[in-house]
């Protein structure tokens, strides 16, 4: 019996959490939209959306890796890593700019790779890896920057973190951009399809021949890329570098995956319950703030409606079964 | 086995290679722009530098609020330490004399700037009539201020700058030559003209710390040659980390420690902490910036004989006086003082920043008349 | 009585070499080879006071550990509890300002660690939500909570009783060390030789087999939770009373040296391997490393690369070392 045919689980559990999810987001924006009225304007919306792309552009992966049962929590080390290199191999190599973000985005690609080799390979659990490669990468990010900053960009450089195209913030349409592609793929080709095998019965995949180890492996090198990717939105945006940058990207992350219903032992999940998670979090971050909520509060807010939203939705499902 | 053995082999050669050694040119920790060391006597107070033009930004199309209640928001670096709990105290306090001013204090409770960043834009968005800020970063902070400063907000900084054109004016507690030098000298007092030292900061990305560290080198230079940097260390903003940093120095170096330097209200405690424990109060000075409150059980135990501060009550309350006398048209691009309160007037240095004063020196014969 | 037998814990098994070479005596050695490569250089690292100092300022890090150890040798994982010693800290420095009496402030932190984690290990065992999504949310709860209810408000009149770090035992062994030897040597005898220590492995190792053989996998986990959130609070107690502040903030990246320490000294989160005396000899470990690049002039710049490329190659090298011992390869 083939692990591949049809995408396991996924359907119809994923649309109850998610259907479950959308509606309290709707019913929390209203809530917030009445108490207060710059909740709801255009500008503020695509304000947050300009914010939240960079966490966005990571949740995305995060969830193929997390629907494979495993999990990457060296993102946010990744994202300062590849800053780092963007400002050094700019100012200290002497690359041209273009060239820079290229090789930035490269340095991402390849630790996300060496997260998946030691992975696939070698066969330490994900968390453990990812972990270690947290410290390394945050402590190379140090090493090699040395406490200095790269600033002064040219002003094109700024146009991805704070320009706008035809009023829509220019980041905003390249998460788009990379939800519908993620989405699909996930969704519509047989790499999705191998994720969810993976996740669901890793050794029935093996067993049916699936490209397991090579699958698992596009996916942390994917997570790697993208991290290197939200590291050139941030620096377009803020115009300098530090070493500091994304640290905490990896708990909001996969925060906004488990939210929106993947399951963190592996095998169901969608792009669409992310994208929501993710909107859920940013929104109500963004509407408790100008309801005159303060940090510390908006956090512990954040906490209770995670687990609340996970109690809720499992209870759901368990009735169904 | 062979595999554990080789690739810690290969660690203990990369750390080998990695020794810098304690001579570099420059002090750990310190930062690359110019510096410009105090005239070695006594009495050299930090005269203002008159003839620099204003070089702060603009608030564009503000609302004429002269003499009207205005809202303002206070985001520091963070949120949760005594040194941020005094400037809000300080900034309320002023907002409660003036008497139509309010003000709320808010920001991350962790020292990043992109969470900084966050606080900032979603009071722009609520829609607030001023923004009080301490950066965590100069650069980074730019366009989120620049923005505020689109729409009308006014822009004051404090205790940490921004760049000078993303905000109006920035109340500076005191400069930071003349904060080298009053460490400086206070080692050199205490321990001898060449005695050895260590450092305990924050991060070397900190810029505040890593501005005093290089003027504190280039002071030392200049008026004492012979003291001896042996090495900074980095603590976060962490009580236990800086006291086992601070512990591990004095372990390190014996009794070639003379000093040590803490460079952050968290920094400093702990590393007399680190001296009290280690048994050699007297013995290892240790000089820093701090809170009375943290250091008076140091300071009355004789085991720290002077902290450096300025008062960071002081710093929030001229904070929120320079907004009133902005919003009241009182303090202009161009201005030379102005006017606040209980402070008297205070002067315009660097173009557009106000001198709160000289750094304030607690002792054994002061700590104990403050509560901060 | 049962004809399947709860599986043995792994050190209890076997050939001379499989103890000599298990991640536990790697650790000691790689201590003991330390300090000498580091005494080497510079001869002040092996002074009496500086070891006991390594071992002071960490032996808080070393308990919590214990508790971490169990919960993920049953497959879990923790993150918040960085965040509840801060609170629990918290909790006790500001019973102690308050005048409650000293044995009140000393207990205050154990019960709410075993009341908060407890709450956790039952949403995880019996409601099936997920270790790392629930200890997430309640990161957040904690931390936030802190800084709303405190205000960040430093607490610094501690009255002298309060530092139980300062006891010195018979006068010569300070508190820390007795507490971080003593717990780690019970909790580690409790997990072999009782069988409710030993359903721990089970439990990691394979429910479904746990179940037949009658150990219940949620009493278990709850059990476990309870004890981390003990060990969390004696860990807290440690690090309250060492100093004479209590900043009341969460220490950062707390949770995740006590996850690393546990991995390092050997346990799986594959569940069912792995000991405590590991976690503790790994935890002792990792502060004599961070000492040692001090002292042997590492660039500070660099200390953290290394530390994760040390940490990288320790599990690596654990992975193999049980790979090779599965395939049959004891040489």
């Amino acid at each position: 019996m083939s692990a591949v045919a049809s995408s396991p689980r996924a359907p119809r559990i994923a649309v109850r959490h998610e259907i479950i999810l959308a509606a309290i987001l709707i019913v929390a924006l209203i809530g917030l939209g009445f108490a207060n009225d710059r909740f709801l304007t255009l500008d503020n919306l695509l304000n947050q959306g300009r914010l939240m792309t960079e966490i966005g552009l990571i949740a995305l992966p995060m969830t193929f890796v997390i629907i494979t049962g495993g999990i990457d929590v060296s993102v946010g080390a990744i994202v300062g890593l590849c800053a780092i290199a963007l400002g050094y191999s700019w100012k200290n190599l002497g690359f041209p700019l273009p060239l820079a973000i290229v090789f930035s985005l490269g340095v991402g690609a390849a630790a996300g790779f060496a997260n998946g080799f030691v992975i696939t390979r070698i066969k330490v659990p994900a968390i453990i890896t990812t972990i270690a490669t947290l410290t390394l990468f945050r402590g190379l990010a140090e090493g090699i920057s040395q406490a200095h900053s790269v600033r002064g960009y040219p002003e094109w450089f700024y146009f991805l973190g704070q320009g706008d195209v035809f009023g829509v913030p220019t980041q905003l349409l390249i998460l788009l951009i990379a939800i519908v592609a993620f989405g699909v793929a996930l969704d519509r080709t047989s790499f999705g399809r191998t994720l969810y095998a993976i996740g669901s019965n890793e050794t029935a995949a093996r067993f049916s021949a699936l490209p397991v180890d090579r699958v698992k492996l596009a996916a942390y090198t994917l997570s790697g890329l993208t991290s290197g990717l939200s590291a050139f939105v941030l620096v377009s945006r803020v115009t300098t570098t530090r070493s500091d940058m994304g640290m905490g990207y990896e708990l909001d992350a996969i925060a906004a995956v488990v939210l929106g219903g993947t399951s963190i032992f592996g095998g169901s999940g969608t792009i669409w319950g992310t994208v929501i998670g993710l909107v859920m979090i940013q929104l109500l971050k963004n509407g408790l703030a100008l309801t005159g909520v303060k940090g510390d509060a908006t956090i512990m807010v954040i906490g209770i409606v995670l687990i609340a939203s996970v109690l809720i939705a499992s209870s759901l499902q368990r009735r169904r079964e | 086995m062979r595999s554990y053995l080789l690739t810690t082999a290969a660690a203990a050669a990369f750390a080998l290679a990695m020794n810098t050694g304690a001579f570099a040119a420059g002090w750990d920790g310190a930062d690359d722009l110019p510096t410009s060391p105090l005239a070695c006597d006594a009495s050299a107070p930090a005269a203002p530098a008159a003839a620099k033009p204003y070089d702060g930004g603009k608030a564009i199309n503000a609302p004429d609020k002269a003499g009207k209640e205005i809202t303002l928001v206070d985001v520091p670096k963070l949120i949760g330490i005594g040194y941020f709990n005094a400037t809000s105290k300080g900034i309320a306090d002023a907002a409660k004399e003036i008497g139509n001013v309010k003000v709320t204090t808010d920001g991350p409770t962790e020292a990043k700037i992109d969470e900084q960043i966050k606080f900032i834009d979603n009071y722009i968005t609520r829609g607030v009539d001023g923004v009080l800020f301490a950066a965590n970063d100069p650069v980074a902070i730019a366009p989120v201020l620049k923005k505020a400063l689109s729409k009308g907000i006014h822009v004051v900084g404090y205790d940490a700058n921004s760049t000078p054109d993303a905000r109006e004016w920035f109340i500076n507690q005191a400069e930071f030559n003349g904060i080298a030098k009053a460490m400086i000298d206070s080692l050199a007092k205490e321990s001898g003209e060449d005695a050895a030292f260590g450092i305990v900061t924050s991060t070397f990305t900190t810029p505040n710390q890593a501005r005093w560290i290089a003027e504190m080198q280039a002071y030392a230079a200049k008026c004492h040659p012979k003291l001896q940097w042996l090495e900074t260390v980095e603590a976060q903003e962490d009580n236990v980390l800086s006291f086992n940093q601070a512990t591990t120095l004095i372990n390190k170096y014996g009794d070639k420690l003379k000093g040590l330097f803490g460079m952050t209200s968290v920094a400093t405690p702990a590393s007399a902490e680190a001296v009290t424990k280690a048994k050699l109060c007297g013995k290892v000075a240790v000089i820093g910036l701090a809170t009375p409150n943290a250091m008076k059980p140091y300071v009355n135990a004789d085991c720290v004989k002077s902290v450096v501060l300025w008062n960071p009550i002081d710093l929030g309350y001229a904070a929120t006086y320079v907004m009133r006398a902005i919003v009241d048209g009182k303090l202009k691009p161009g201005a030379t003082s102005v006017d606040a309160g209980k402070l008297g007037k205070l002067n315009v240095v660097n173009g557009s920043e106000i001198l709160l004063g000289s750094p304030f020196i607690f002792n054994k014969s002061n700590i104990n008349g403050f509560d901060f | 009585m049962s004809a399947i037998a709860l599986p043995r814990s792994p050190a209890a098994r076997g050939s001379l070499w499989r103890r000599v070479s298990s991640q536990e005596t790697l650790l000691a050695v790689a201590i003991v080879g330390l300090a000498v490569f580091v005494g080497l250089t510079n001869p002040r690292f092996l002074a009496a006071n500086n070891l006991a100092d390594i071992l002071l300022g960490n032996a808080y890090i070393a308990v919590a550990a214990i508790g971490m150890s169990m919960v993920i040798i049953t497959g879990n994982i923790d993150i918040s509890v960085g965040a509840l010693i801060g609170v629990l800290a918290t909790v006790s420095g500001s019973l102690a300002v308050a005048g409650a009496p000293i044995v009140v402030t000393w207990l205050a932190p154990l019960v709410i660690g075993v009341a908060v984690m407890g709450l956790q290990g039952v949403i995880v065992a019996y409601l099936g939500i997920p270790a790392i999504v629930v200890t997430l949310g309640m990161l957040s709860i904690l931390r936030g909570g802190l800084i709303s209810v405190t205000g960040g408000k430093w607490i610094t009149d501690l009255p002298d009783a309060f530092h139980l770090a300062d006891i010195e035992i018979f006068g010569v062994i300070p508190m820390p060390v007795a507490i971080m030897v003593g717990a780690t040597i019970l909790a580690a005898a409790w997990m072999r030789w009782w069988p409710q220590g030993r359903a721990i492995y089970a439990t990691g190792g394979n429910a479904e087999a746990a179940r037949l053989s009658g150990v219940s996998p949620r009493h278990t986990l709850v059990l476990v939770f309870v004890l981390h959130g003990f060990f969390a609070g004696v860990a807290a107690l440690l690090f309250a009373t060492q100093l004479r502040v209590i900043q009341s903030t969460t220490p950062s990246g707390l949770e995740f040296t006590i996850i690393t320490a546990s991995v390092v000294g050997g346990v799986s989160i594959l569940g069912g391997v792995g000991t405590v005396v590991g976690s503790t000899l790994a935890a002792i470990l990792i502060a004599e490393i961070t000492s040692a690049l001090v002292f042997i002039n590492v660039s500070p710049f660099w200390t953290h690369a290394l530390q994760g490329a040390l940490i990288l190659a320790t599990v690596i090298a654990d992975i193999e070392r049980r790979r090779r011992r599965l395939a049959g390869d004891v040489r």
